[in-house]
């Protein structure tokens, strides 16, 4: 299969009336590590939840397409399919159904109807990525995310992303709430799937986990759109000197989404 | 049409039928006199006005049983079982270890006969035939039903199970059951309520299920229904709960009837406890008037009741959970929650949460109650894993409810209901 390309151009998000990204333009292709840096409130989670279709945000023009599919059209399932998979800040929790049958379900979804995987090969494939993610195997039969820790609930998301093979992925916040070593584990699991098959983008307030993970590409968002891109250095001169020396640069005062530019 | 003879030609005719001794014939009477005499009640939710009261005598001899019922008589070969259709003993087979052990395992009218002072001591103690229309319907015109004795200390380990199925042929029916778990004694019972896709209208079906916990007894009960659309379903499923005895019940209904029931422990001796685990999946234009009540008279008396309701097209359910702890019921303790969720946007949901409290030293006593739409947060988290929105619906729904059916004591009767919630979820 081609090399997975991600496409977003000149994307406007609403929520609730209000508009939080303004104007965004990003490429993230097979192979490749973005990171979107910014301070809190300047729409980068909006950024990957209208991405992938959550229905409280609403696309206001622009386009996003993976591998040249337009992703906006499609239902949050379909967008699952094509390949992109969010994992998410805040997880939802649900009570009845197990981590086993969700993720066999999400991968038997993928794979379509009469290629279901085999009940004891998925078996051995989940426990083999939990293993490497160091998560206990009773996770398999736990309530998907109830009364999980916020570590475990993190965990789990790239545990999914392990096993659902995504052609892009973006990981929100992945590292927030995350101790040192639990850190390792989840930058370990990214690192391993890195291939020319998977473009990450990541989306963190720090750049702790960039000691772990190297980028290729750093962007900085303020006021609902990315106004600087660099490579590895921006995210450690931005840890070093913090986004001050950048707005002053810009001439931004507020970097919120609705401060004046 | 209402009758208001004295003495009632289908009663008659029921007692004739199964040669009933003189106490029964009499009771009969009674309790249609009592029926007669009862106004259809006025139910804050459910209309009865227009309900018609129709029923026929169970006559029908044709039998045809359902695939259903085949799938699970299939996997109960040499358990105990009762299967009984319209009204007929369609089959019944009670293994020698149980009749060895002195369990009494039959038909009701068989019972009757073989065992009548059991009957006679039993039948009506726990669900008069004074305390509604319904109740005195089903006792004066009553025809089959199961009974089932355990003697005192005598442990059942094979669940019993209970088929009831009902079909178009019938003109309405009144099954009546009777549970005497003896002191100490431990059984587990299921019951299978199956109702054919065209049920008469204009008529009515009025159940009841009595059990009876003696001391120190451990009783399960659970009941996998389908109140189907036609006749009006009154059922009326009651145990008494003696001296620390327990009492578990598991219920489940996927229906689109219209169904006033109620399901209660009286919790009557001290120590005595009880849970009620249930779910209702209702569809078409149910109307489901449900009533979870737990009743507290004995000291340190304990009872839970969680319930789960998912709704689709045009159904409506009302879960009325009510706790009362009457006065002198020192240290009892009760707890409630339900569920609903409405599935689609035409079908709606009441959850009403009652407690009555009449004393002042009790442990615990409280409830919560949610009524609500479909999480749209879990619905999309699960699509964003590549699963369409119907199979996430139906993940969701089952997550609420798998744990009610998982507790049901049958493996036959879990697949049973995991089939018959799968077809509406589909």
């Amino acid at each position: 299969m081609a090399v997975p390309i991600f496409v977003i151009r000149q994307l406007h998000v609403a929520v609730e009336g209000r508009e939080i990204v303004r104007g965004l333009d990003l490429t993230v292709k097979g192979g490749e590590i973005h990171v979107i840096m910014g301070p809190n409130g300047t729409g980068k989670s909006t950024l990957a939840s209208a991405v992938m279709g959550h229905p409280a945000y609403q696309v206001v023009s622009g386009q996003a397409q993976l591998d040249g599919q337009d992703l906006l059209s499609m239902s949050v399932d379909e967008r699952a399919r094509a390949g992109l998979f969010l994992a998410m800040q805040y997880p939802a929790e649900v009570p009845g159904v197990s981590n086993a049958n969700f993720l066999r379900t999400a991968v038997n979804s993928r794979l379509g109807e009469g290629h279901e995987m085999p009940v004891i090969k998925f078996h051995r494939m989940l426990m083999e990525k939990m293993k490497k993610l160091s998560i206990d195997p009773s996770f398999a039969d736990r309530y998907l995310n109830e009364g999980f820790s916020g570590g475990e609930k993190k965990r789990n998301e790239i545990l999914q992303m392990g096993v659902l093979n995504p052609r892009i992925a973006i990981l929100d916040e992945i590292d927030s709430g995350l101790d040192i070593d639990a850190l390792k584990i989840v930058a370990q699991a990214v690192n391993n799937l890195r291939s020319p098959e998977v473009g990450f983008l990541i989306i963190t307030h720090y750049q702790r986990l960039l000691q772990h993970i190297v980028p290729d590409y750093v962007h900085v968002m303020m006021q609902g759109r990315i106004v600087r891109s660099g490579g590895r250095e921006l995210a450690e001169r931005l840890e070093a000197q913090g986004y001050d020396w950048l707005k002053q640069e810009l001439g931004i005062e507020d970097e919120t989404v609705g401060a004046p530019a | 049409m209402e009758q208001t003879m004295a003495i009632s030609p289908l009663v008659m005719d029921i007692s004739a039928r199964f040669q009933e001794p003189d106490w029964l014939r009499q009771r009969r009477q009674e309790a249609w006199q009592t029926y007669t005499g009862m106004e259809a009640p006025r139910l804050e939710k459910t209309d009865l006005s227009r309900r018609s009261w129709e029923i026929s005598s169970l006559t029908n001899t044709e039998k045809s049983i359902s695939v259903s019922t085949q799938k699970v008589l299939s996997k109960l070969q040499g358990q105990p079982v009762v299967y009984i259709q319209d009204g007929q003993v369609v089959s019944t087979f009670v293994p020698d270890s149980l009749t060895r052990a002195g369990v009494l395992l039959s038909d009701l009218h068989s019972a009757v006969v073989e065992h009548g002072d059991l009957v006679k001591q039993y039948l009506n103690s726990v669900v008069s035939s004074e305390e509604s229309k319904w109740a005195a319907l089903n006792a004066a015109v009553w025809v089959n039903g199961v009974f089932l004795y355990v003697p005192d200390g005598v442990q059942v380990d094979s669940t019993i199970h209970y088929i009831y199925e009902f079909t178009g042929n019938a003109a309405g029916g009144a099954p009546h059951s009777l549970l005497v778990a003896g002191v100490g004694s431990h059984i587990s019972f299921v019951e299978v309520l199956l109702a054919g896709d065209n049920l008469q209208f204009g008529k009515v079906h009025s159940d009841v299920l009595e059990v009876v916990a003696h001391s120190g007894a451990h009783v399960t009960v659970s009941c996998l229904t389908q109140y189907r659309k036609g006749p009006t379903h009154f059922t009326v499923r009651r145990a008494r709960v003696d001296k620390d005895a327990s009492m578990d019940w598991v219920f489940g209904d996927v229906g689109d009837g219209f169904t006033v029931g109620l399901l209660e422990s009286d919790l009557q001796g001290d120590g005595a406890r009880s849970t009620l685990h249930g779910f209702g999946l209702g569809f078409g234009r149910q109307h489901l008037d449900f009533t979870a009540s737990m009743l507290h008279r004995g000291r340190y008396s304990e009872s839970d009741i969680v319930m789960h309701g998912a709704l689709r097209g045009r159904a409506y359910s009302l879960y009325r959970t009510s706790t009362h702890i009457f006065k002198h019921a020192v240290g009892a303790g009760s707890e409630q929650a339900d569920r609903m969720v409405m599935l689609e946007p035409h079908a709606r949901a009441d959850a009403i949460p009652m407690l009555l409290i009449d004393e002042n030293d009790v442990q615990r006593c409280g409830h919560a109650a949610s009524v609500g739409r479909l999480d749209e947060e879990q619905v999309y988290y699960l699509e964003s894993r590549g699963i369409s929105r119907r199979e996430a619906t139906r993940m969701i729904v089952w997550g609420h409810i798998a744990p009610v059916v998982e507790a049901m004591p049958s493996a036959p009767v879990q697949e049973l209901a995991n089939e018959l919630i799968d077809r509406e979820l589909a």
